[in-house]
């Protein structure tokens, strides 16, 4: 029966680093969660979308002189669909709205966006106007800006140290397999007569070797 | 049997200490009888949360709405189907019906092992034990589905209309099914850490656990995108939402594993990265049940807040804890000494499939977890939705189904370019040929064009091998066309019943495509009018109204819009989309309407209708979509199951050969050796 033993010699700087970034990093998740765990209070509960009224927030302008629409109806629907509804269905506003009225408040955010266009104002006075009201939570995207490019960019980053890594095991594999080659063929000239234990002649083994190569 | 049912709750928690107490104890100190005894308690922990389990179903069956859990989630008109499937609808009994498959798998676990691994065994069961303690005890003091009413109401709240499908009646025990097997491979790799017995033999063990788990994570997981797609209304059947993204993270990392595992098989290598592989899917379904159960992350499939979310983050962070400290401890006897002839081999191919399979496993996590960490550094909540995934999982997704179709044409070890050359030219020709026909059609969407030359290129990889494969038995064995392509997948189901999943992987794609070329319209019609509305394939639809009815059905009263539907004039038929507002017992409204859309479905697409609501007693608003190749999308999903089934289906032990039907050459002829090795 094995028995557990901790290893007995004494931990190397390599490995006091390592246990030491594990233990962090536990400790740094350890105290990022609970902190987002307190921070949810308004939750929904199973499968059921409940509106908060604190939710919408109207987002008002006044019309501009001599106003003419800078958005077709189709231009508004493709704007919406880069909007987040502040329910917490998780959609965004244009397929909140179409998809079931027991949400009051896409209904209500497409009624302001849809006035402000009427008001004379472009997509991008509208989206100012949106996150100057919500802040960003009412973007489905995080901007490319700040803290959030980190966003973006650490999963392409984690990506790529991945295949740097990936490169360098292969290349180290490859290395050890040359080593090897290097060893078995001086052995082999050590002891030339040594023989194998295959019952199959050079040429048997050749055919085989070619076939096994030829198919993968 | 209510009463018996609640005893046994504790009984089978205290069943469950004992196990993991003297499991542990009994291999460190090497007492086969402490070792055999928690075993025993580990079947009597199963027995006795089967018990609590019926008693349960029993309260649900009975309507003892004394208890908080009956009275809240069923109702006496709630149908009987959806009365038995209410005992996963609500917290506290999904997570014993979680306890149950994750006592009767250790039961299975033991008991298959009774024999073998026995060095690994008490550790094993010791593992599963601890796991199965922590449901219990949250359970018993967390969210108890027994927990008493200080009063008895006349009635039920009842089921959420939503819950009331179905696919969400199947849904939840297949995710479940599949994220608690990731225990069993996670307790293999405890054991074989402790004991530091970290060769191939606990990875054979565990084989079949983590093929049984994705298994049911790929059936769950597809189950829940139909739910999605006819229940919510939405006219799509992935969100990236972070209850979805909970069960999809371990879904990764098991098919990493299911990948890697055969380097290590066949090689040796990568040790260190398998027993990483397990231990992280088990780590991620605990993760998704905390972000699912805890309210972290808002989502319409989250469970209730409650405190149960700390008990899951204690077990997380304890279990994360422990299991850095095993592998870090025990790195030098995971180093193996690799060797690779070649750096364009298929193992290195599996590599960076493991690459690309983590990374968009890191982005998912990365971005559901990325509004938490927003607001915990600057205090501003951020949204990261849909775009985010498809823009940052898209290529990545790519870049996978290249190498789907790249592994298989890839030889072990080394790949000669004359090799490669013979290989690749038909597969690569499919999916040029792919991309110059679709060009040709006016297709100019380069994320579709991609897509559906990459499933060319894989298609044509899987086609070229069983061709060969079929062709080869057929020289060799003269049977028929069928015979020798039944045999060939009997023979060697690891690598055929792998090909069925990648063709299924590779429908998958192409569906997900289709969505590039959705187009929806909205209208508010009257009886009688029209909504006239082009396809993305030039058909011309005319849907005119039907008017609106009111009459009332089972446990709700419904609200229905119906139009008749011509396509370039042709007469399709009538769609029909509902408002349904559900009612308890005394006809009261229970929870908010729901809409129960209509589809008219096809192989090229779906016609969705949703009645979004009634303007006045003559006048309804629609949202019409036109959802192309969706149908694809469910094919997919059980293509892909059933290759996984063929994959996990157990081999009469006299044809389990690496070579499949290689093993049935004749001796002298080694040449005509063909398709040896998956």
């Amino acid at each position: 029966m094995s028995h557990f033993t901790p290893s007995d010699a004494a931990p190397s700087r390599r490995d006091f680093l390592r246990i030491t970034g594990t233990g962090l990093s536990v400790v740094a998740v350890g105290m990022l969660l609970p902190r987002a765990v307190s921070a949810q209070d308004e939750q929904p509960s199973a499968g059921v979308v409940e509106m908060s009224s604190d939710s919408y927030k109207p987002v008002q302008r006044p019309p501009k002189p001599n106003a003419v629409p800078q958005l077709t109806s189709k231009e508004l629907d493709a704007f919406e669909i880069n909007l987040a509804c502040p329910c917490p269905c998780t959609l965004d506003i244009y397929t909140c709205r179409t998809t079931d009225f027991n949400c009051g408040i896409s209904p209500a955010v497409h009624g302001d966006i849809k006035r402000l266009v009427e008001g004379g104002y472009s997509a991008d006075e509208i989206m100012e106007a949106m996150t100057g009201t919500y802040g960003d939570f009412i973007l489905m995207t995080p901007r490319k800006r700040g803290f959030n490019l980190l966003a973006w960019f650490a999963p392409f980053a984690a990506i790529g140290f991945g295949a740097v890594g990936i490169g360098a095991l292969l290349r180290s594999w490859r290395r050890n397999s040359d080593a090897g080659v290097k060893l078995r063929a001086e052995r082999d000239l050590a002891a030339p007569a040594m023989s194998t234990n295959l019952d199959a002649t050079p040429e048997e083994l050749d055919r085989l070797a070619a076939a096994l190569r030829e198919e993968g | 049997m209510i009463l018996v049912g609640e005893l046994s709750l504790w009984v089978a928690l205290l069943m469950a200490a004992w196990s993991s107490t003297v499991s542990f104890s009994g291999g460190l100190q090497g007492r086969p009888d402490l070792v055999k005894s928690g075993e025993r308690a580990m079947y009597a922990t199963f027995a006795f949360t089967l018990l609590a389990s019926i008693g349960i179903w029993t309260a649900l069956f009975t309507h003892d709405f004394s208890i908080k859990f009956v009275a809240s989630y069923t109702s006496t008109n709630l149908p009987k189907i959806y009365t038995f499937t209410a005992f996963w609808a609500g917290q506290a009994g999904s997570l014993l019906f979680w306890a149950l498959i994750l006592t009767s798998y250790s039961a299975v676990a033991v008991f298959a092992n009774r024999r073998s691994n026995r060095a690994l065994m008490p550790y094993v069961t010791g593992t599963l034990a601890v796991t199965s303690l922590f449901f219990l005890m949250t359970l018993a003091f967390g969210a108890n589905p027994y927990e008493r009413l200080d009063w008895v109401p006349a009635e039920g709240r009842g089921m959420n209309p939503q819950l009331q499908n179905p696919g969400m009646a199947i849904h939840p025990p297949m995710l479940y099914l599949g994220l608690v097997a990731t225990t069993v491979p996670f307790a293999f790799a405890v054991g074989a850490l402790i004991t530091r017995k970290l060769d191939t033999e606990w990875l054979s063990a565990v084989r079949r656990w983590a093929l049984l788990s994705w298994f049911f994570l790929t059936i769950g997981i597809v189950l829940g995108m139909w739910w999605a797609y006819v229940e919510l209304g939405w006219a799509g059947y992935w969100a990236w939402d972070a209850v979805e993204n909970s069960s999809f993270l371990p879904w990764l990392t098991c098919t990493a594993f299911l990948h890697s595992i055969m380097i290590q098989e066949k090689r040796g290598m990568l040790r260190k990265w398998n027993a990483t592989l397990v231990i992280v899917t088990f780590l991620l379904s605990i993760l998704g049940t905390f972000i699912t159960r805890s309210g972290i992350i808002e989502s319409v499939h989250a469970f209730a807040q409650s405190n149960v979310g700390n008990w899951f983050l204690g077990f997380l962070i304890l279990a994360s804890a422990l299991s850095a400290y095993l592998v870090s401890t025990r790195l030098n006897d995971l180093q193996a000494k690799a060797e690779l002839e070649s750096m364009v081999s298929r193992e290195a191919a599996f590599l960076y499939n493991n690459l690309v399979l983590v990374g968009i496993c890191f982005a998912t996590l990365w971005g559901t977890l990325f509004p938490i960490l927003s607001e915990w550094v600057k205090g501003d909540k951020i949204t990261v939705g849909p775009p985010f995934f498809n823009s940052v999982n898209g290529p990545l997704g790519l870049l996978l189904l290249a190498l789907t179709g790249i592994g298989p044409l890839i030889a072990w070890r080394r790949a000669s370019m004359t090799n490669m050359r013979r290989q690749f030219t038909f597969p690569v020709s499919a999916g040029l040929t792919t991309l110059v026909v679709l060009v040709g059609l006016g297709m100019r969407d380069w994320y579709a064009l991609m897509s559906y030359m990459l499933a060319g290129f894989v298609f044509g990889t899987i086609t070229q091998e069983f061709v060969k494969g079929i062709g080869a038995r057929r020289r060799m064995y003269s049977e028929g066309l069928v015979s020798a392509s039944l045999r060939l997948v009997a023979r060697n189901r690891r690598r055929y019943g792998g090909y069925i999943v990648h063709f299924g992987v590779a429908v998958l794609f192409c569906a997900f495509a289709g969505l590039m070329f959705k187009k929806d319209v909205t209208a508010t019609v009257k009886t009688g009018e029209s909504i006239a509305a082009t396809d993305a394939y030039g058909h011309d639809w005319v849907f005119t109204s039907q008017g609106i009815s009111s009459f009332e059905q089972l446990n709700r009263k419904v609200l229905a819009v119906s139009f008749a539907v011509t396509r370039d004039g042709e007469n399709m038929g009538i769609l029909s989309s509902e408002k349904r507002q559900h009612v308890n017992a005394a006809g009261e409204p229970t929870f908010e309407p729901s809409t129960e859309v209509g589809i008219l479905e096809s192989l090229k697409q779906d016609v969705y209708l949703v009645f979004t609501g009634a303007v006045d007693r003559d006048t309804a608003a629609v949202h019409i979509n036109f959802n192309p190749l969706v149908w694809w999308v469910w094919f997919g999903g059980i293509v892909m199951a059933f290759g996984g089934l063929i994959v996990m289906w157990p081999q009469a032990i006299k044809s389990e050969r690496e070579g499949g039907y290689v093993a049935e050459l004749p001796v002298s002829d080694p040449g005509a050796l063909v398709g040896a090795g998956a």
